[in-house]
């Protein structure tokens, strides 16, 4: 291994319930976010329905022909568009697919699928269970279809780590560039919310407030249930052509854990994704520090924070810091920056914190000849 | 290209062979194949196909058996090291399990109740999000290090091997447990009964008359540790972990490419990547699950790559045990190279005249020092690791 070899974030891909595509979220980070949809479910005690944001995947028809994605679940076209989104974005000529390394991050996997798969059989009895909906269950369909997809026949990867899927999976895609095993990793993360999951949030947290999330207020349950998709197209700096920003550290852990609180780089990016919970355990590892926070524009999943990591990487290249949506900050112990402020450093980590006292972060540096300061 | 030996200074094994390492190497070496009809799940298939579980065996009721069969390798491997918790726990490790049905939010019970329009229990979703087989490991162990639960279907074990060793050559561990552990329960039983792809009879593993696999369940964990902790801490190395290759087919989604690429990708990067030769490798731990796609693309890519190398595989006794089959089979791999020996091919009788190779049909002693273990996995995967002698 070199170890020497800068990662770069060459493309951005994401989708999610604030649109699709790098404009997009854009967009919602400057400020124009959308409202979440609702999300119906029929219950034991009668229908209910709450706020959810959910993606839209029709843009997938601009990469796949319509054919192609007849057999494919929600969950794979998830990742397949945020897949082509990315390769997009960075503009990878198409006879650099077949040397890509993929690596997906999911916290529950396909789980629409998974429980069509049940359905088939405890409705119709054993011999009628769908070997379609078996095939597409399994967890690292994604990552096949957008193997098979893409021809892409490097290393093939992918993690189920619950909420720290990305900081993990991000981990080993970083060292896969500095063994020199691949030139490029493109590296997702998705979550779907099918029925089964919603239906077990809706049991866990109840139906999700009308009102938009806060997740920086730390006694109140505001979480919106999500789905989407983050894609990442990683090169080697010798290999790359420029991007975002580059990718410094991905580490997993529990705490206590030497080290922790992070070393400050100036600006971290906040996993706080509205569980009641979740504010309070970000107070006590953040304190002082300068954070911002923009899950309320793409709401509460385990692939969440990719779509962090998205949004540092949007911050690097630009400059100055996005607003941090969900309202009154007063009783979080940290310095929450305005809007257009700069964002006053060269490095910004993303910090994921789980229920159960582990930790993920990620560091991400400018590339110099970007305009962030 | 080649990288630095990791050591492996303990192993754990739990399957139908056996409850702990030595027990079930012995079994395979005396022939033994203890597979039956299920008993631990009913299915109202017409057809009662044979498995192989573990018996006597019961997990605690707040956990999935995936992570208590986990956690049970897990305490032999680190037993088997001779290190202490103590000593343990002064070591930054790290845990990297694979796993197919570990983490996946599939109860039966829980959705048979949704779906019945009742408000089911949810305790069984609870067990799940409390039994990430990583996490359990590293709960109790006392572990702050990172960990990493791989769901690359049937390749998870052989590649979280991998990975464990990569992430201690970069440096982020000392040390790891590392491998894989799996479950066998009525949705995969009937999964893989609807792909048609599970044989009503014991498998039959490169045979001319095999028709499918038959699954099976357990769990094997490896403690591996870079040269210089092991030395510092006075471990054992009981074998090495030389290598490590990883292909994906780009083809379909259940069957193998037919030419094999993505296999042979895999293994070209395992031998660079462990400086070894082709002609230096004692046998091969084969993939060998019995499906007809399987064997032929297999065996043809180790008659081109590895001509006249011995292979073998042991899934005619422990069954597929998915995400656990790459490191159960990396610990029979470890403990042949100690032994000195090779169990038989079980179910192997007639030559298939679309194999050009046959593999071993008896108990057969090896001298070399290095050998490969495979595995296919569904999703197009191909894992490789190459395993040395101590």
């Amino acid at each position: 291994m070199s170890g020497t070899g800068r990662i770069v974030i060459e493309g951005v891909g994401a989708v999610g319930g604030f649109g699709c595509g790098v404009s997009d979220l854009s967009r919602a980070l400057n400020g124009s976010a959308r409202s979440p949809g609702t999300f119906a479910l029929s219950t034991g005690s009668g229908p209910i329905e709450f706020p959810a944001f959910r993606a839209d995947v029709s843009r997938l028809e601009e990469f796949l022909p319509v054919r192609t994605l007849r057999r494919i679940d929600r969950f794979s076209r998830l990742a397949l568009l945020g897949s082509h989104l990315a390769l997009a974005d960075a503009g990878l000529p198409d006879a650099e697919r077949p040397r890509l390394g993929i690596i997906v991050a999911s916290g529950y996997g396909a789980t629409g699928i998974t429980y069509a798969f049940l359905k088939s059989f405890i409705t119709d009895g054993d011999i009628c269970a769908s070997p379609t909906y078996f095939a597409n269950s399994v967890h690292n369909s994604a990552a096949a279809h957008i193997s098979i997809q893409l021809g892409a026949r490097g290393p093939n990867l992918t993690v189920s780590d619950f909420h720290l899927s990305v900081p993990s999976a991000l981990a080993t895609a970083r060292i896969w560039l500095e063994e020199e095993r691949v030139q490029r990793v493109l590296f997702g993360a998705v979550d779907e919310l099918s029925e089964l999951i919603g239906y077990i949030r809706y049991r866990t947290r109840g139906a999700s407030p009308a009102s938009p999330m806060t997740p920086l207020r730390t006694e109140m349950e505001t979480s919106i249930p999500a789905e989407g998709a983050a894609f990442l197209l990683l090169a080697r700096e010798n290999a790359s052509r420029g991007g975002y920003c580059t990718l410094e550290t991905s580490v997993t852990g529990s705490l206590p854990f030497p080290g922790f609180p992070l070393p400050q780089p100036g600006l971290l990016v906040l996993g706080a994704d509205g569980c009641r919970e979740s504010g309070r355990r970000y107070a006590a590892e953040a304190q002082h520090a300068r954070v911002a926070c923009y899950t309320p524009l793409y709401g509460s999943m385990p692939a969440g924070p990719a779509f962090d990591v998205a949004a540092a990487a949007l911050l690097l290249k630009g400059g100055t810091v996005f607003p941090s949506p969900g309202g009154s900050f007063l009783d979080f112990p940290a310095t929450v920056p305005a809007g257009g402020d700069p964002i006053g450093t060269d490095r910004i980590a993303c910090i994921t914190l789980d229920a159960d006292g582990a930790y993920g972060w990620t560091t991400l540096g400018k590339l110099p000849g970007t305009t962030g300061r | 290209m080649s990288v630095a030996p990791i050591a492996i200074t303990g192993m754990g094994c739990i399957c139908a062979a056996g409850g702990n390492q030595a027990d079930s190497m012995n079994a395979l070496l005396r022939g033994e194949r203890r597979l039956g009809p299920p008993v631990r799940f009913a299915s109202n298939h017409p057809i009662r196909y044979p498995v192989f579980e573990v018996a006597d065996f019961e997990e605690p009721p707040d956990l999935l058996r995936t992570s208590a069969f986990a956690l049970h390798a897990a305490r032999e491997a680190v037993a088997d090291t001779g290190l202490d918790r103590r000593t343990l726990g002064t070591l930054r490790v790290g845990v990297c399990v694979g796993t197919t049905v570990g983490t996946v939010m599939s109860e039966e019970t829980f959705c048979r109740g949704y779906l019945a329009g009742d408000v089911p229990d949810m305790a069984p979703v609870r067990r799940i999000l409390r039994s990430n087989p990583a996490d359990v490991i590293a709960r109790e162990f006392g572990l702050s290090g990172p960990r990493q639960t791989v769901v690359t279907a049937c390749s998870s074990g052989t590649d979280a091997l991998g990975i464990a060793g990569s992430w201690i050559r970069a440096g982020l561990y000392d040390a790891a447990i590392a491998g894989g552990a799996d479950e066998l329960g009525r949705i995969t039983y009937i999964g893989f009964i609807s792909l048609m792809i599970t044989d009503d009879s014991s498998c039959k593993p490169f045979d001319r008359h095999r028709r499918g696999l038959n699954l099976g369940e357990g769990a094997a964990m490896l403690v591996l540790a870079s040269e210089a902790v092991t030395r510092r801490t006075g471990m054992r190395a009981r074998s090495f972990l030389l290598g490590y290759g990883s292909a994906g087919d780009a083809y379909h989604l259940t069957a193998p490419r037919p030419d094999g690429a993505g296999l042979r990708s895999a293994i070209s990067e395992a031998l660079a990547t462990s400086g070894v030769s082709p002609a230096s490798v004692a046998f091969v731990n084969a993939h060998g699950t019995g499906t007809p796609d399987n064997d032929r693309v297999e065996s043809r890519v180790l008659r081109d790559m590895l001509p006249g190398i011995p292979f073998l595989s042991t899934k005619g006794y422990t069954g597929h045990t998915l995400g656990a089959a790459g490191a159960i089979e990396a610990v029979v791999t470890a403990a042949c190279l100690e032994m000195g020996k090779i169990p038989a091919n079980a179910g192997f009788e007639t030559p298939d005249p679309e194999i050009a190779n046959t593999p071993v049909r008896e108990v057969t002693t090896v001298s070399g020092s290095v050998a490969l273990s495979e595995s296919l996995a569904f999703g197009g995967n191909n894992s490789v690791v190459v395993l040395g002698k101590a």
